[in-house]
This record gives structure tokens, C-alpha cells and sequence, in this order.
């Protein structure tokens, strides 16, 4: 049960090769399952994992060497939305090259990573009665739910064409 | 350098020590078998794509190549013949998942950087959809108590209940704690079926009721990159035409719920939920009937 909380292992610093040969790992994947499932030419979608994946390390190396108390997602994030910002000279070059990479490739592949990951909570998961699935159910039911109908009455108050 | 007190503590960095402590230490990539099987899942969805089944009229339920892989790879590690996918590949997954979602949100910042000026004109309904989340507590509280939880229900009923959240919870009430055990309830549970769960939720929602396609971008940033993902995908299919708006929405609403959304817990979601409890608890609560069989877990 401790096991997503505890962190008492000792981390090496010559992990960066590691996430190079692990997004390259990834990218190789995603590429391959882009062409398959919508046929964008694998060397434009090629360069398109290659900026994500330089985002990512960046962001990833960011957080651990800044000493900034502030997560990686946060500097991906603005890493990522400033290169494609439109007035940026970088703009055209990485909007082109990353929307030849498909979000739901990206996903499909993230998932399946997902699904291997989860396996280890099976157990925990099966000995769960059906009581804490039904207020699993009602929390993201009513989490997505309560977001999604906000935005839409504030969307239609300040006035946003459908 | 880190020990359990840093980690609740640091809320921010739990991703962060999770990833280092699977990918840092070994060499991850080495484990070709693992990347190999995730590369066949990959190709076996995509060859299949999504498959729409129309429920009743009206109202169509998409399955998206998506839940293929990830089914498929919990099936990979349950079954007994499939020797090459354990608990050890499944912990380096987990490592390498870590650093995975920084690809899915970089390619949603990227959308987002592209349509920044959409920022400027829907900042109101982004950041006001944030506070939707509470509705969790309105909804899912009462019926808690009405199922015999007890204190457990105000880890449970919080929020969505992913790392950030869990570590608050613990952080706040301690590790053995019936809050605590409710939100590990709520995490595990959240897991294994959330994904699923919000996919057929995202597209029955999608095809049922008539809001603003961007409210249902803005609203899949639940504060989890997995939920996140499988809800946009219906999006996605729903309103193509709309792809990179949908992409940008979801990439603020994921940005928003990853960096306030922690504060909106700690100082307006357990406050709230606790204050709920109090109310409620008595009118409404029944014998607590869940100790005993949730003590086993802890």
C-alpha cells in the first residue's frame, strides 16, 4: 500500500542517458503507430517526437537541477507553449513538425505503459469492495461533470460562438 | 536524499521521486522485451482504430484504440503464460510512465502555445471550471455515507484523488489514518478503471448533452494525464474539425489543474468536505460496516 508514497531508494546522477534512451524508445513507437493508424510521413513525425522529446528533457532536467520548488509538467508545459507561441521565431517550425505527431498515437502508446504499470495494483484493487468502485465512479463522474457545466454556462455568458 | 517525510511534505515532487527511484537507478531501456510488447499493443490498435457502437439512437459510445493498448497490457501482465511481463517490468513502466506524460503534455502545450489568444478570450470559463471539481463533494459525499463509510469518506470524496491529492491527505491526517485509507481506496480503485471509466463517460456525454464542445476539452483536465488522455480522445472523434482548439483547451485545463489545482484541495476542497462530513455525518450516516475489511489492506 506504501508503495506510491515511499521514495528511501538512492538516485545516481548518470540518469540522463536513461531518459534520452527511454524517450527515443518511445518516440520510436509512437512514430511507428502514427503511420500506421493515420499515415503521416514518418520522417516529419520523426522530427516531431524529437521536439517533444527535447521539451520533455528539458523540463525533466529543469526540475532537478533548478532550485526552484516547482514541477517538471510546469516547465514542459511553458517550455512547450512558449516555442509555439506565434510570434516566436521557433513557431512555424515546431507547430508544422509536432502536429504530424497525432495526440491519440501518443496516447495509445502512453497507455499501454499505463496499463503494464497498473498491473501491480491488481491485488490491491480485486480485495476493494464494490462500494469504494461506486464512489470511484460518482467522483469522476461528478468531477468531469461538474467542470464540463461551469465551463459551458460561463462560455455562454461571456458570449463564445459554439 | 529523500526519505518518506520529504514526500509528503514536497507534494510537487512525488511524480519526480517515483520517476528517479525506477529510471534513474537501472538502466530501463534495457528491458527490450517490455518496449518490444508495448510496440506490438501499439500496432495490433492501431490496425484495429476506433470502433463506434451506437448504443441506442442518438447515442454512440466510441471505443478508442487507446483502451485497447492499455486493457491489453494489464492483460499481458495478468495472464500466467506471458513469463516476460512482470512486477519488475511493471514498476519500470511505471517509472517510464512518469516520464511519458511529460511527451503528452509538451504536444498539449504546443497546441496551446499555437492558441494562445484563446487563452485571453476564455480565461474566465478555464479557470472557473476548475471550481467544478467540487462538485465531487456534493455528489459523492452523501452518497458515501449512505454505503457505511465513516471518516474514510472525506479522503474518498475530496477530489479526484491522484499522487498530488494522496500526499495532501497524508500529509495532513497521517499515513494510517481512515482519511488516508479512503483516498488509497479512491487511488487504486481510480487506477485500474478510472481510464476506462471516463472514456465511456467522455463519449456518452459527448454524443447525450449539448454544451459547448470546448467545456468538454476544458473539463477532461481532471488532474490526471491518463483521464486526461482517454477523455479527449472522444472529444477528439466527436469534433474533429475542432482538433487543435480541443488540444489547447485540455493543455490549460491539464496546466491549470497540475499547478492550482493542488491549492484549491488544500485550502477549499477538504476544508468544504470536512465541513460536509460534520453536517452530514450524523443525519445521514449509517454503522460503520467498512473497518474490518479495509484494516486487511493497511
Amino acid at each position: 500500500m506504501s508503495e506510491f508514497i515511499d521514495g528511501s531508494e538512492n538516485v545516481s546522477v548518470h540518469g540522463i542517458f536513461n531518459w534520452i534512451f527511454l524517450l527515443a524508445i518511445f518516440s520510436i513507437i509512437t512514430v511507428i503507430g502514427n503511420y500506421i493508424g493515420y499515415k503521416h510521413p514518418i520522417q516529419d513525425s520523426l522530427v516531431g517526437m524529437g521536439i517533444l522529446s527535447l521539451i520533455t528533457l528539458a523540463g525533466v532536467w529543469m526540475e532537478r537541477k533548478l532550485p526552484l520548488n516547482i514541477s517538471s509538467i510546469i516547465y514542459i508545459s511553458v517550455i512547450g507553449i512558449a516555442l509555439a507561441f506565434p510570434t516566436m521565431p521557433t513557431s512555424e517550425f515546431v507547430s508544422y513538425y509536432v502536429s504530424k505527431v497525432e495526440l491519440l498515437s501518443i496516447v495509445t502508446v502512453f497507455l499501454a505503459y499505463v496499463g503494464i504499470g497498473m498491473g501491480k495494483s491488481w491485488n490491491e484493487f480485486k480485495s476493494l469492495g464494490g462500494r469504494a468502485i461506486i464512489i470511484t465512479i460518482l467522483v469522476i463522474a461528478s468531477t468531469y461533470l461538474g467542470s464540463a457545466i461551469v465551463a459551458h454556462i460561463v462560455l455562454v455568458m461571456t458570449g463564445v460562438p459554439a | 536524499m529523500t526519505d518518506d517525510n520529504n514526500d509528503t511534505t514536497n507534494v510537487q515532487h512525488i511524480y519526480r521521486n517515483k520517476t528517479d527511484k525506477r529510471i534513474l537507478k537501472k538502466n530501463p531501456w534495457r528491458d527490450y522485451r517490455l518496449h518490444f510488447t508495448v510496440l506490438v499493443l501499439a500496432v495490433i490498435a492501431m490496425f484495429i482504430g476506433p470502433i463506434e457502437i451506437e448504443l441506442t439512437k442518438g447515442m454512440t459510445v466510441s471505443i478508442m484504440p487507446l483502451l485497447y493498448t492499455m486493457i491489453l497490457g494489464l492483460a499481458f501482465y495478468l495472464a500466467k503464460p506471458i513469463t516476460w511481463i512482470e512486477r519488475k517490468q511493471s514498476r519500470v513502466a511505471e517509472g517510464a510512465m512518469m516520464l511519458f506524460i511529460g511527451i503528452l503534455i509538451a504536444k498539449l502545450a504546443v497546441s496551446s502555445g499555437q492558441s494562445m489568444h484563446l487563452l485571453f478570450e476564455m480565461g474566465p470559463a478555464l479557470m472557473l471550471q476548475e471550481l467544478g471539481h467540487l462538485a465531487t463533494i456534493l455528489i459523492a459525499l452523501p452518497v458515501a455515507l449512505l454505503l457505511g463509510f465513516k471518516r474514510e469518506t472525506i479522503g474518498m470524496t475530496n477530489s479526484i484523488g491522484r499522487e498530488p491529492e494522496v500526499a495532501v491527505v497524508v500529509d495532513k491526517y497521517g499515513f494510517n489514518s481512515p482519511e488516508s485509507r479512503g483516498i488509497f481506496a479512491l487511488f487504486i480503485v481510480g487506477t485500474m478503471i478510472g481510464t476506462v471509466f471516463i472514456s465511456f463517460f467522455t463519449s456518452i456525454c459527448v454524443s447525450v448533452l449539448p454544451l459547448h464542445p470546448f467545456a468538454f476539452a476544458m473539463a477532461s483536465g481532471v488532474g490526471s494525464a491518463s483521464m486526461n488522455a482517454a477523455s479527449i480522445g472522444p472529444t477528439l472523434a466527436a469534433f474533429p474539425a475542432l482538433e487543435t482548439q480541443i488540444e489547447a483547451f485540455a493543455g490549460f485545463s491539464n496546466l491549470l489543474s497540475f499547478s492550482v489545482g493542488i491549492y484549491i484541495v488544500i485550502f477549499l476542497a477538504l476544508p468544504l468536505t470536512e465541513k460536509l462530513y460534520y453536517i452530514l455525518e450524523p443525519k445521514i450516516g449509517r454503522k460503520a460496516v467498512v473497518k474490518e475489511e479495509d484494516d486487511i489492506n493497511v
